[in-house]
């Protein structure tokens, strides 16, 4: 309540407005108590899951140090791993026979590796990710050892043997050999999930036989070095210095053991007392590579990008700290008091209650005619109808028929009945009053009553009207 | 602990070294950037180690205990720094988001030590009832302005609005009417609920009736020889009679009719009955009332029966249960033993619930004149005259049978002998301060 109110209402409302701004609370010169933590409290709060956390670092660490340090990742015919697709077991086993396994990952380290053996080597190849280039590949041929490429890609056929393609995957167990290769005649059958070659006439020519045919390819392909002209392979194919394999499923550990896999893997790889086990890493690819972005962008490119990843985190932290907890705000529960309305207008619509719908209309209006008319309450409607027409100096009849009789048989006739019945209405209504000529915006269920027309004029003999 | 924007914006500065050094190489790039944001780092932890702490303050409020509703008022909280460094703050006071801060509740203060300083928050609250702030946040930036240390402080407040009384507007022109119902324009009608005022001298217009034969005999006329005066009896209303208002909070309470909350609408009811009977000299009594008395203003009269009735109103809001009217005649004859005026601020349009109601109504109306008071929907009035789509005649059809609901109950409460009075939200309070007047008139309290 402001002052200026008038002063009656003020002389009884001012009382109960305070509008004296009295102090709610007492001056107070002591420090308030802080609801948030020091970080002092936080840490002693937190403390069982800090211990929980201390303990579980340590346990990874002491894990990480039995375990021997992180593991280069186990990939495809990895020589130590153990997994299902390393190739563990075949180097283990070959060891046991006294083959010295020397895994390397690069190519030099597998050229070094090659000359350390005095020649009598064998080199597994495999390039998973073609990264061999045909210098590279040149080189290792040239190097004297017995080269055994498993699954070669498009790139190591064109260098080392130019008349054999693959040609897709083979379709089941291969259990004929068909070739007077050692490995293979002992072998006698590889499992399903090989893979085929096929040999030219021009590649057959020079020597090249494959072993395991399937149609028109060949699991492994024999042949001559391609630096050493060929011709004159020795058929004894245990000292073939290029031999094909075109799956990796023989050398996995998870396939090694079904049928003739392990002998023919031992076989062709256990031929001499090295093996130089070459899988190409990155470094062989980089030394090939074009300049990176890295190289041809200037030094301060990368240090300007983590420092905007700096700047956003930071950014998000100054953004982020709210400034106090969130205030909640205890709302009443208001309900719309029109839904119950809607609710049962949307009940007669889904059902087509046409006819219970005009009814509820039709009562209302029969009452209210009743009132306007200054009929008795206790009228009958047929009274009602009769005394209505009267008035509007329509058929009594159809007046009945809209009032009563007539039901609605689709929603236009419904549509158009509910309006007529409005009509009715605002004609009694005006019929009623004639002298004021000005129609009420809808009569209520009071507005219409014998008190508001005293005024009517002599004319309007309504029986009635001098209640 | 916080970062400020200045902080943000010297980490970006980084950009400058690392780019005027990184033209040597890429090496020295990223040393540049390790020296920067050790640089940065550094001096945050050097201003965070010179801010002042945000936990030695002590705060003081000034607030107002009470304010109307839509009225704005100043809240004032005074922060004491009680520790030996400069307090740079910025400060956030709690307050619910329906005190109507005005603002974004973000203040700067500078406190030197041992001082204080005021910060002035206007507040325009938007709901009724009680507006708290539990707390005070405060964060204290060093000296640079780079890192700050921030804490929540409890300061608990608390400012009651209470109800608007938007229906003032119709309280002169009630008083009119009342003053001519009262002494001050004796009437001349004797009736039930009237009692006698005076005898005076008949002047034309009055009532031959109220001729008071004695009393003229009594009375010689000086100016005509033999002759007496004329003297009628006037009558004034009866004072001193009782009131009880009772709104109902129940669940139907929480209904919003036209925009506002029937709970409302009772608050607005029943303040402006009250000014006009206290007014008449009558003695109100009040309840808030579902299953138990939520509010009760009882034996206070004069003025400050106002003041007392909008701060009980102030905290209670709907509650989501059925009223329970079978213990409403012990409340009524528990606050007064004599015949009395029971105003009902309920909702009496479905009779299903106004079932508990209607029960209990006889009881009531056998020892006092009841009036129940309900809100009509206008919407509903202005959906029954639609009826030009299918959908427009379907709604006006369930609005024709809500309001045949709304008579067929105001016809039972007829019956049971109370009065019945409905009228939209904000007709409501004027309606049923002319029905009070109309049954003072007729001598029917």
């Amino acid at each position: 309540m402001t002052p200026g109110s008038p002063s009656d209402v003020a002389e009884v409302a001012a009382p109960a407005a305070g509008s004296a701004p009295t102090t709610a609370s007492t001056p107070r010169t002591e420090a308030a108590t802080a609801v948030s933590p020091t970080i002092g409290a936080l840490l002693r709060r937190g403390r069982t899951w800090l211990v929980l956390a201390g303990v579980l670092v340590v346990g990874v660490l002491v894990l990480f140090v039995i375990q021997g340090g992180v593991r280069a990742q186990a990939g495809l015919l990895d020589p130590e791993s153990p997994g299902s697709r390393g190739s563990g077991a075949l180097v283990e086993v070959l060891r046991s026979h006294g083959v010295e396994v020397a895994p390397t990952r690069s190519l030099d380290a597998a050229l070094d590796a090659v000359a350390a053996a005095d020649g009598a080597a064998t080199l597994l190849l495999f390039d998973e990710f073609a990264t061999l280039d045909a210098d590279g590949l040149d080189a290792l041929a040239a190097s004297g050892a017995r080269l055994v490429v498993v699954e070669p890609g498009f790139r190591a056929l064109e260098a080392l043997t130019p008349g054999v393609r693959m040609a897709g995957a083979a379709d089941g167990v291969l259990d004929d050999a068909d070739c007077d290769v050692r490995p293979a005649i002992r072998a006698e059958a590889l499992s399903d999930g090989q893979r085929l070659l096929t040999i030219d006439d021009d590649a057959r020519s020079a020597g090249w036989h494959g072993c395991f045919s399937q149609d028109d390819g060949f699991a492994a392909a024999f042949g001559p070095s391609p630096g050493s002209g060929g011709g004159d392979a020795d058929p004894s194919a245990a000292s073939a210095p290029l031999s094909l394999v075109a799956a990796t499923t023989v050398f996995e550990n998870s396939r090694i053991d079904e049928d003739g896999n392990a002998a023919f893997a031992i076989g062709l790889l256990g031929a001499t007392p090295d093996l130089v086990w070459y899988l190409p890493g990155p470094a062989d690819a980089e030394a090939t590579a074009a300049p990176t972005l890295g190289e041809l962008t200037p030094g301060w490119v990368s240090p300007v990008l983590v420092l905007g990843l700096v700047v956003t985190v930071v950014a998000g932290l100054w953004r982020g700290r709210r400034l106090g907890p969130l205030v909640v705000e205890r709302l009443p529960v208001t309900v719309p008091a029109g839904e119950t309305r809607q609710g049962r207008a949307r009940l007669y619509a889904r059902s087509a209650q046409r006819t219970h719908a005009l009814d509820q209309m039709r009562v209302a209006a029969i009452r209210r005619l009743a009132v306007a008319l200054r009929l008795p309450r206790t009228s009958e409607v047929a009274a009602v109808a009769r005394a209505a027409a009267a008035a509007t100096g329509r058929d009594a009849t159809s007046v009945m028929r809209l009032l009563v009789d007539e039901l609605p048989a689709n929603d236009a006739r419904f549509v158009a009945l509910a309006a007529a019945l409005d009509d009715l209405e605002r004609d009694v209504a005006a019929a009623s009053r004639p002298d004021t000529g000005v129609r009420p915006a809808h009569p209520g269920p009071t507005a219409a009553g014998p008190t508001t027309t005293t005024t009517a004029t002599p004319s309007d003999d309504q029986p009635g009207r001098q209640r | 602990m916080a970062v400020t924007g200045r902080f943000v914006l010297l980490v970006a500065l980084g950009v400058v070294p690392v780019v005027v050094l990184g033209g040597s190489g890429a090496e020295a790039a990223w040393f540049a950037l390790l020296g920067w944001l050790a640089l940065t780092v550094g001096l945050g932890v050097l201003d965070l180690s010179l801010a002042a702490s945000p936990r030695r303050v002590s705060l003081i409020r000034d607030l107002p205990a009470k304010v109307r509703l839509g009225e704005p008022v100043v809240s004032a909280l005074t922060v004491v720094n009680t520790g030996e460094r400069m307090l740079r703050a910025t400060v956030r006071d709690g307050w619910e988001p329906s005190a109507g801060v005005a603002g974004a509740n973000r203040s700067r203060l500078v406190v030197a030590p041992g001082e204080r300083r005021s910060l002035r928050l206007q507040l325009t609250p938007w709901r009724r009832g009680d507006r708290r702030t539990e707390q005070v946040t405060i964060r204290s930036a060093g000296p640079l302005g780079l890192w700050c240390r921030q804490a929540t402080l409890a300061s608990p407040g608390r400012l009651r609005v209470l109800p608007p009384f938007h229906s003032r507007v119709h309280l002169p022109s009630r008083l009119t009417r009342l003053r001519e119902l009262d002494g001050r324009t004796p009437m001349l009608v004797r009736g039930q609920g009237t009692e006698f005022d005076s005898i005076r001298e008949y002047v034309r217009g009055d009532d031959v009736r109220s001729i008071d034969w004695r009393a003229t005999a009594r009375h010689v006329d000086p100016a005509a020889r033999g002759g007496t005066k004329l003297m009628v009896r006037t009558w004034r209303p009866e004072r001193d009679r009782r009131i009880v208002i009772v709104a109902d909070t129940s669940r139907t309470a929480a209904a919003r009719v036209a925009d506002e909350p029937r709970l409302d609408t009772a608050w607005e009811s029943t303040l402006l009955l009250s000014a006009l009977a206290t007014h008449a000299g009558d003695r109100v009594d009040f309840f808030a009332w579902d299953r138990r008395a939520r509010a009760r203003v009882t034996g206070v009269t004069g003025s400050q029966l106002l003041a007392r009735l909008v701060d009980a109103m102030a905290g209670v809001e709907a509650e989501l249960i059925e009223a329970d009217w079978t213990g409403l005649p012990a409340q009524i004859r528990a606050v007064t033993s004599r015949r009395a005026l029971v105003v009902l601020l309920t909702a009496a349009d479905s009779p299903g619930s106004a079932r508990g109601l209607l029960s209990v109504l006889p009881q009531l109306t056998a020892r006092h004149t009841v009036l129940v008071a309900s809100v009509q929907d206008p919407e509903a009035d202005a959906a029954a005259a639609r009826r030009d789509t299918l959908d427009d005649a379907y709604l006006a059809a369930a609005s024709e049978r809500a309001r045949l609901d709304v008579d067929r109950v105001a016809a039972a409460i007829r019956q049971s002998g109370a009065h019945p009075v409905s009228a939209a939200p904000r007709d409501l309070p004027p309606a049923l301060a002319d029905r009070y007047l109309e049954l003072k008139s007729a001598g029917l309290l």
